[in-house]
């Protein structure tokens, strides 16, 4: 292999130039095929059963997200300007080409049901804006009266008025967004505010905000990285080739997503991040080596030095790479397809980076020439058997001092396992917003006015059996339902069902008496009220609660917070009635895009848990296999548990909720984990055949691997710690959780591991009972 | 053109198809003129029949119902009334209409055989849809002919019939419709189709008869299938037992019949 390497290196410029035209097709390929994918819907399995059924729902009931336009005005909205700015942008909205006409209520389009002595009055509640004082009186008292448009369309304080436009789940852009915010922000004026909220808009602004904030730091943080990295190499042709390799294997890794047609997905972006952290790592080794290597041997060519370099450390790097990558590749046990394409393209890009160490770099450094050799004071007490002073010391302490890191080890891992128990999953897309952003207040403040932003729908399903949805008992059952999960959960702002048109019917029939708003004992006049109702009212309205048959339902629970506690918390409670149901032959089953988003982080963890489980297991293989010994796969994959458990222990105990990208976290650290364990352990192995002392061979592998590992880790934690400087949480968290990953991931290779190693007596036995033998 | 016909869409009768006497005038028909000999003909005194309505959505479940009508020309007004026969759970339900020549809305009235009442509905839209169907009341003829400016845009020939082509457009702009194109026979006046587009100029739906028989010397359409393209729904309409000029008496009309029942 390092003859073949080393052959290569007679092609510097070839490889260059193959290097760039290969990237200069995928940057093409990019250029023309990249396509974001905001539609979260594309981001779940489709043969899911939860999902399956869920879409079936959605069609059945035409169940969309709705985007919910909000007026304000303080003075109350009962006036012919508020009430015309409503008309003109109800208008304005059904216009849209985006938005069906027919998915835009408003109180301009509701209709006015209402009882009166002889009988009843179906009417809009106005067609023209109402100017004289009598008639904006009485429309006041219309709404008022009427519960099915009091504290759903019009606020309860009467200051808010909303429009709600439903859309698709692919209609969402940033141009979309744009000119829905313009359209809104046109028709403001001194008394009128206007408010957009809604899950698409959070959704959609979610999937865009993340990776174009990505697309701002990156570059940042390969400044950063570029500055932290020239500080520790000294050189900036290392510096610039170090990074070549990550930029290369990232853009191949993008070039061929796009060469394959599969779009950039949220997940997508921590692909780059990925790349970073692990890609310097094997630049930075293999220009530590040479670093010593030259200022051992100042007089040797670049030629030699180099080859010195690839015949020590391509074993490690092959190692390190290939290790890593079948790490990312056990994400394909996800059924998660953004997550599966996440777990083959970093595996992909970490293959490339592995190539391009053992061949492009060298090329550069065949070409670009050699960094300047540092000599040695060959004179100075080091203390120990290294070059180095502070190598020295730091092992011989680490050793001498082996319960510190023991101990020490105990008490993180215990206190990490207690973090976990706090550990929750969250589902929210809104609490990745600033507390203080936009976004987060407009949709507190018409959660404050209205039902609720999210929504939870619950699908009834009578298996078949026509007409089930007319039986009183049935209705009944859901008006309880109804009345405990909304009387129970501060979080339930209203809930809708068939069973409020009945109830509402059966009030207007007997001339709009309260004690008549119930479900009435007979099914037949439960029939009749819905024929009335589809005779006089809008009969769409009933196909978005109940199917034609009548044998499946559509219970509607509007929620304050679309995170996984509230969300649980109605499932709960929803759930206690799952045997009353079963007794009437209905089953309860789920749809919406809360619920799915719910099913899916679970899925999410579910496979990245199982991944986790299964990397690892491959991991203590593969090491035992390259090192030939059990017990270094054991002692490898140490630093890699703990970073692991560090990094859930410290998520649990700083209230960092597990969601799509902190989960994908835990990849990080077993990608770097896996880096520094086995570099050092290489070093260690042929240090160890050098020498008969313990101590020597950790001094040695302290001073090279230690080395290089440190550098590794400051040049990564500084490039991220300036995600902590981003506008959008999750990239703050991102960046907080893989600084922390690098340096546990450090730390434990250098103090646990090491003490391990020593007190394994790995690689030294043999050599005693050799000696042994030989005496 | 020597048979004038005539086209009019009866509330009751979801469609009727009249041929009218002759015309003697070969003079060039403006649109108007061409609505109007559809709109303003004399039917027959009174008529009865049992309409099977069918409902189909987009996922092709299908909603049956049938009804028993009766209705009657007062001359300034005309009055019908309905029973449902099936389905079972609201049979006897009955539902009487009022329409008047002048301008004045259609007083209308429902009895639930469960409440025992009859009820009155004051709905002042005539773009309310028909019994959940895809027809409003003014698509079952209850539109006044100057409600509408009418232009002949066109003669064409459909399935081997010269027709005239025909666009109405609303006079009030909040109008359910910005226009409607219909296609009326040249020789007869009988109606082919019509294509109504909603308030951004798109087409909504499209109403094609399908059956047209002559029953007791009138032309009747005996079934009709309104489209909904775009929700995806479908009425069909279908008249069974017509029959015509039967002396359907006067106190048919009345709430003590609606509560009477079949």
């Amino acid at each position: 292999m390092d003859k073949l390497l080393s052959k290569l290196l007679n092609y510097g410029w070839a490889t260059m130039v193959a290097v760039v035209v290969i990237s200069a097709f995928f940057v093409y390929e990019m250029k023309e095929n990249t396509r974001m994918e905001t539609d979260l819907d594309e981001y779940m399995p489709k043969d899911h059963p939860a999902f399956v059924y869920s879409d079936k729902a959605e069609s059945w009931f035409d169940i969309k997200d709705g985007i919910i336009i909000a007026l304000e005005n303080k003075n109350g909205v009962f006036n012919t300007a508020t009430l015309d700015t409503l008309k003109k942008l109800t208008k304005r909205f059904q216009k849209f080409k985006e938005i069906d006409k027919d998915d835009v209520t408003s109180l301009y389009t509701a209709d006015n049901i209402i009882g009166t002595e002889e009988g009843m009055d179906v009417k809009p509640f106005f067609k023209r804006v109402p100017k004289s004082p009598e008639k904006l009186a009485q429309l006041k008292r219309n709404v008022e009266t009427n519960e099915m448009v009091f504290g759903r369309l019009v606020s309860y304080d009467e200051t808010v008025t909303v429009i709600i436009a439903e859309i698709g789940d692919d209609v969402f852009t940033q141009d979309f967004y744009d000119k829905i915010l313009k359209t809104a922000r046109a028709s403001e004026t001194d008394d009128i505010k206007i408010y957009v909220a809604g899950r698409p808009i959070v959704e959609g602004t979610l999937a865009l905000l993340g990776p174009e904030d990505m697309k701002r730091m990156v570059p940042i943080v390969l400044l950063v990285i570029f500055i932290v990295l020239y500080i520790t190499l000294r050189s900036l042709k290392g510096t610039l080739i170090t990074l070549g390799v990550v930029f290369f294997s990232t853009i191949w890794a993008f070039g061929l997503m796009a060469a394959l047609k599969i779009p950039v997905y949220a997940v997508s972006t921590m692909i780059p991040v990925m790349l970073i952290a692990i890609g310097v790592a094997d630049g930075i080794h293999l220009y530590s080596h040479l670093q010593i290597f030259i200022n051992h041997h100042p007089d040797a060519s670049k030629r030699e030095a180099t080859i010195d370099m690839l015949k020590n450390l391509w074993k490690p790097v092959v190692m390190t790479s290939v290790t890593t990558a079948v790490g990312f590749i056990s994400l394909l046990t996800s059924q998660v397809y953004p997550v599966k394409y996440f777990g083959i393209f970093t595996a992909f890009g970490v293959m490339v980076a592995m190539v391009f160490s053992l061949v492009f770099l060298p090329a550069g450094i065949m070409i670009f020439g050699l960094p300047k050799p540092r000599p040695i004071d060959h004179g100075e007490d080091k203390g120990g058997h290294s070059h180095s002073k502070l190598a020295n010391s730091f092992a011989a302490w680490i050793i001498e001092h082996k319960y510190v890191s023991i101990l020490s080890t105990i008490v993180i891992v215990v206190l990490s396992l207690i973090g976990m128990q706090k550990i929750w999953i969250n589902s929210s897309f809104l609490e990745k917003f600033e507390k203080d952003s936009e976004i987060v207040q407009t949709d507190k403040f018409i959660n404050e006015h209205f039902g609720g932003t999210s929504t939870l729908n619950l699908i009834l399903d009578a298996k078949g059996r026509k007409d089930a949805f007319k039986e009183p008992r049935v209705l009944k059952l859901v008006d309880i339902l109804q009345k405990d999960v909304d009387g129970s959960l501060e979080v339930v702002g209203s809930t809708f069902s068939l069973a409020d048109y009945i109830r509402r019917m059966n009030k207007v029939m007997n001339a709009d008496k309260e004690e008549f708003n119930t479900i009435p004992d007979n099914q037949d006049m439960i029939a009749q009220y819905l024929l009335l109702y589809e005779m006089s009212g809008d009969p769409e309205n009933l196909n978005k609660v109940v199917d034609y048959d009548y044998e499946k339902a559509n219970v509607t629970f509007q929620l304050k917070s679309d995170n996984s506690k509230a969300m649980n918390a109605t499932l709960d409670i929803i759930e206690r009635y799952t045997d009353d149901f079963k007794k009437l032959g209905i089953e309860l089953n789920y749809a919406g895009s809360g619920y799915k988003g719910l099913v899916f982080t679970d899925l999410i963890l579910e496979g990245q848990i199982k991944s986790l489980i299964l990397s690892l297991i491959i991991i203590v293989v593969l090491l035992s296999i390259m090192f030939k010994k059990l017990s270094i796969g054991l002692i490898g994959s140490v630093p890699i548990i703990i970073t692991a458990l560090i990094s859930f222990g410290v998520m649990g105990f700083l209230d960092i909720p597990l969601n799509t990208t902190t989960a994908l976290l835990s990849s990080i650290a077993i990608g770097i984990g896996i880096d520094y364990a086995v570099h050092f352990l290489e070093q260690y192995r042929y240090n160890a055949a050098l020498t008969d002392s313990k101590l020597v061979a950790a001094q040695k592998t302290m001073a090279h691997s230690g080395r290089a590992i440190i550098f590794n880790a400051i040049v990564v934690i500084a490039g991220f710690l300036v995600l902590l400087f981003s506008v959008f949480p999750p990239n703050r968290e991102l960046g907080a959780l893989v600084s922390l990953n690098m340096f546990t991931s450090f730390v434990g290779t250098l103090t646990i591991m090491l003490v391990l190693l020593y007190q394994s007596n790995v690689y030294f036995k043999d050599k005693k009972k050799k000696k042994n033998a030989e005496n | 053109m020597t048979d004038m016909k005539t086209l009019r869409f009866s509330l009751i009768a979801v469609a009727i198809l009249l041929i009218s006497g002759f015309s003697t005038n070969a003079q060039k028909l403006t649109g108007r003129d061409i609505v109007e000999k559809a709109y303003n003909l004399p039917t027959g005194d009174d008529q009865t029949s049992e309409l099977t309505m069918t409902l189909i959505n987009k996922s092709g479940q299908t909603r049956v119902r049938k009804i028993k009508q009766f209705t009657k020309d007062f001359g300034t007004v005309e009055k019908s009334i309905m029973f449902f026969i099936s389905p079972a759970d609201v049979k006897n339900t009955s539902f009487m209409n009022w329409s008047y020549d002048s301008d004045k809305p259609d007083d209308q009235w429902i009895y639930l055989p469960t409440i025992k009442k009859v009820k009155r509905i004051s709905s002042d839209s005539k773009s309310d849809y028909f019994m959940g169907s895809d027809f409003t009341y003014d698509d079952l003829g209850d539109r006044k002919l100057d409600a509408d400016v009418h232009t002949l845009l066109r003669e064409e020939n459909i399935d081997g019939k010269d027709c005239y082509v025909v666009q109405s457009v609303s006079k009030d702009e909040d109008y359910m419709y910005s226009k409607t194109v219909t296609w009326i026979r040249k020789d007869n006046f009988v109606g082919v189709k019509k294509e109504f587009y909603d308030e951004d100029g798109e087409l909504l739906k499209t109403l094609t008869i399908k059956r047209v028989e002559k029953i007791s010397g009138y032309w009747i359409i005996t079934k009709s299938e309104m489209n909904n393209i775009q929700k995806n729904h479908k009425t069909i309409m279908e008249l069974a037992d017509v029959k015509i000029n039967v002396g359907v008496p006067a106190s048919k009309f009345t709430e003590r019949m609606m509560m009477r029942g079949l």
